[in-house]
């Protein structure tokens, strides 16, 4: 079974993206992945006080191809840690998605953590927007890694364009860290990653529905994975990390 | 016919092109360390003469270095056919006035999408400056993986018709289509920038991006790039 560990459903008239869930399963389909993880572009509480029904009500559309991950503000305190309790305990939300480029919120920042933590509680995985820009680097997630030994924190786009090295060596030394590969350019450096840390530390996400899902698996079969490790990547992994939640 | 429009002069670009099936390829020389790139650049000559039939070379120079205009101008007489700008890895802005006097009439690849020295707006600035010759930015003229460079890219082909990108990283197919759908096809080529990228990769993103028509996809993966080289199809077989 494949999954893909991150997809969106949103609306930014601003940009031009309209990212509804059923583009997210068209394009699932025609790259034969059984379920996909969305959430939105923008975070609750603000710039979109709905975002967590928005994506509620994309998974509830297609009941059982999509799981939820809340990107949560941290800039509102109590009210962002509500905001994500809601989301886990009521709503069957798996886990939380922090940009900080778009919540000007560092990883490691006492607000930033505090969710970060609120998250583990639950078992439940931080996913984190990780590539060149400042606030998203892997070596600044890495000392939010350090701060939540107790949490699993993944590295979407595992670097980027040019932080890809730096991504697989914190997780190196950060045992909780995991890579998703999606949009991320090198094929060899997925195959890097797992002979470096293992298989069970690398997901396969494609950043949909925007980017191809059907590229990026393909993106993970150039790698040359061995079947298990490769089975592993596109879905063993995620497959863990969701049911873990509680 | 598959032309890639950038790989560089690296060990392995033969195979890598005959494993990819791609027929043939403009090939740049890379960063020069510890010498000037006038050995580079006899280097890329003697590469394109040894695959006469499969490559085509370009020039790169270092517009702050004493001599560039001269060393771009010496390697017309090798045969290059064009040039190759690399703000970031050669360290000057691509819209500085030093930039001009090693421009000709050739056609320009631009490594673009670098923070502070070649943003797809900055490549702008030159293409504008110089309307009779065509830029060809790398990377769809933007490096971000939030897809945040997108609108610039955009305002770069929109003010600028002679300003081409390349399909070289871009993961956002909306981007590839979008290109494709506002300004045509002809402004868009597949390139691959090996080593750096994967050409199998890379050629899934125009092969497989649902909303292209076959004659754009040929026009990407090789005419737009086999008409701004004057080279034809004959040629390649």
């Amino acid at each position: 079974m494949i999954i893909d560990a991150h997809l969106h459903v949103d609306d930014i008239p601003s940009l031009g993206w309209k990212l509804a869930a059923s583009d997210c399963v068209r394009r699932l389909d025609e790259a034969g992945i059984e379920k996909g993880v969305v959430m939105t572009i923008v975070d609750a509480p603000e710039v979109n006080p709905g975002a967590l029904e928005l994506v509620a009500e994309a998974c509830a559309a297609f009941p059982g191809r999509l799981e939820a991950f809340a990107r949560i503000h941290p800039w509102y305190g109590d009210e962002s840690v509500a905001l994500l309790e809601r989301a886990i305990s009521e709503l069957g939300f798996k886990g939380l998605k922090l940009h900080p480029v778009t919540t000007i919120a560092h990883p490691a920042g006492e607000d930033t953590l505090r969710l970060i933590r609120a998250a583990a509680a639950h078992r439940a995985p931080t996913l984190f927007h990780c590539g060149d820009e400042p606030l998203t680097t892997p070596l600044a997630i890495a000392r939010a890694a350090e701060a939540c030994p107790e949490a699993t924190i993944v590295l979407g786009h595992m670097g980027g364009y040019f932080h890809v090295d730096e991504a697989i060596e914190a997780a190196e030394r950060h045992g909780n860290l995991v890579l998703e590969t999606s949009a991320m350019p090198y094929p060899a450096k997925i195959r890097e990653a797992v002979e470096r840390l293992g298989a069970e530390r690398v997901l396969y996400a494609s950043d949909g529905p925007a980017c191809s899902p059907r590229i990026e698996v393909e993106k993970v079969r150039l790698a040359g994975l061995d079947p298990e490790a490769e089975r592993k990547v596109l879905g063993e992994n995620a497959a863990r990390l969701l049911e873990a939640v509680r | 016919m598959i032309v890639d429009s950038l790989v560089f002069a690296a060990d392995g670009l033969v195979a890598a092109l005959d494993g990819a099936g791609i027929d043939r390829a403009v090939v740049c020389p890379p960063r020069a360390r510890g010498h000037g790139y006038d050995v580079e650049n006899d280097r890329v000559a003697a590469l394109v003469a040894s695959h006469p039939e499969r490559l085509v070379g370009f020039a790169r120079v270092d517009p702050l270095a004493p001599g560039a205009a001269a060393e771009a101008e010496r390697a017309r007489g090798l045969g290059l056919a064009g040039l190759f700008l690399h703000p970031w890895e050669d360290a000057f802005r691509v819209a500085d006035p030093a930039v001009d006097a090693v421009l000709d009439e050739r056609p320009v690849v631009v490594a673009t999408g670098y923070p502070w020295v070649s943003e797809g707006l900055q490549v702008a600035e030159l293409a504008r400056r110089h309307p009779e010759t065509t830029f060809v930015a790398t990377n769809g003229a933007q490096i971000n993986i939030s897809g945040l460079g997108q609108d610039d890219a955009f305002l770069a082909l929109e003010s600028c018709p002679n300003l081409l990108v390349q399909t070289s990283g871009v993961y956002r197919e909306d981007f590839l289509e979008g290109v494709v759908a506002r300004f045509g096809p002809e402004r868009l080529l597949y390139a691959s920038a090996f080593p750096r990228f994967d050409p199998r990769l890379e050629l899934l993103r125009v092969r497989w991006a649902p909303g292209l028509g076959e004659a754009e996809r040929a026009a990407i993966l090789g005419g737009n790039a086999a008409a701004l080289l004057g080279l034809s199809g004959a040629a390649a077989a």
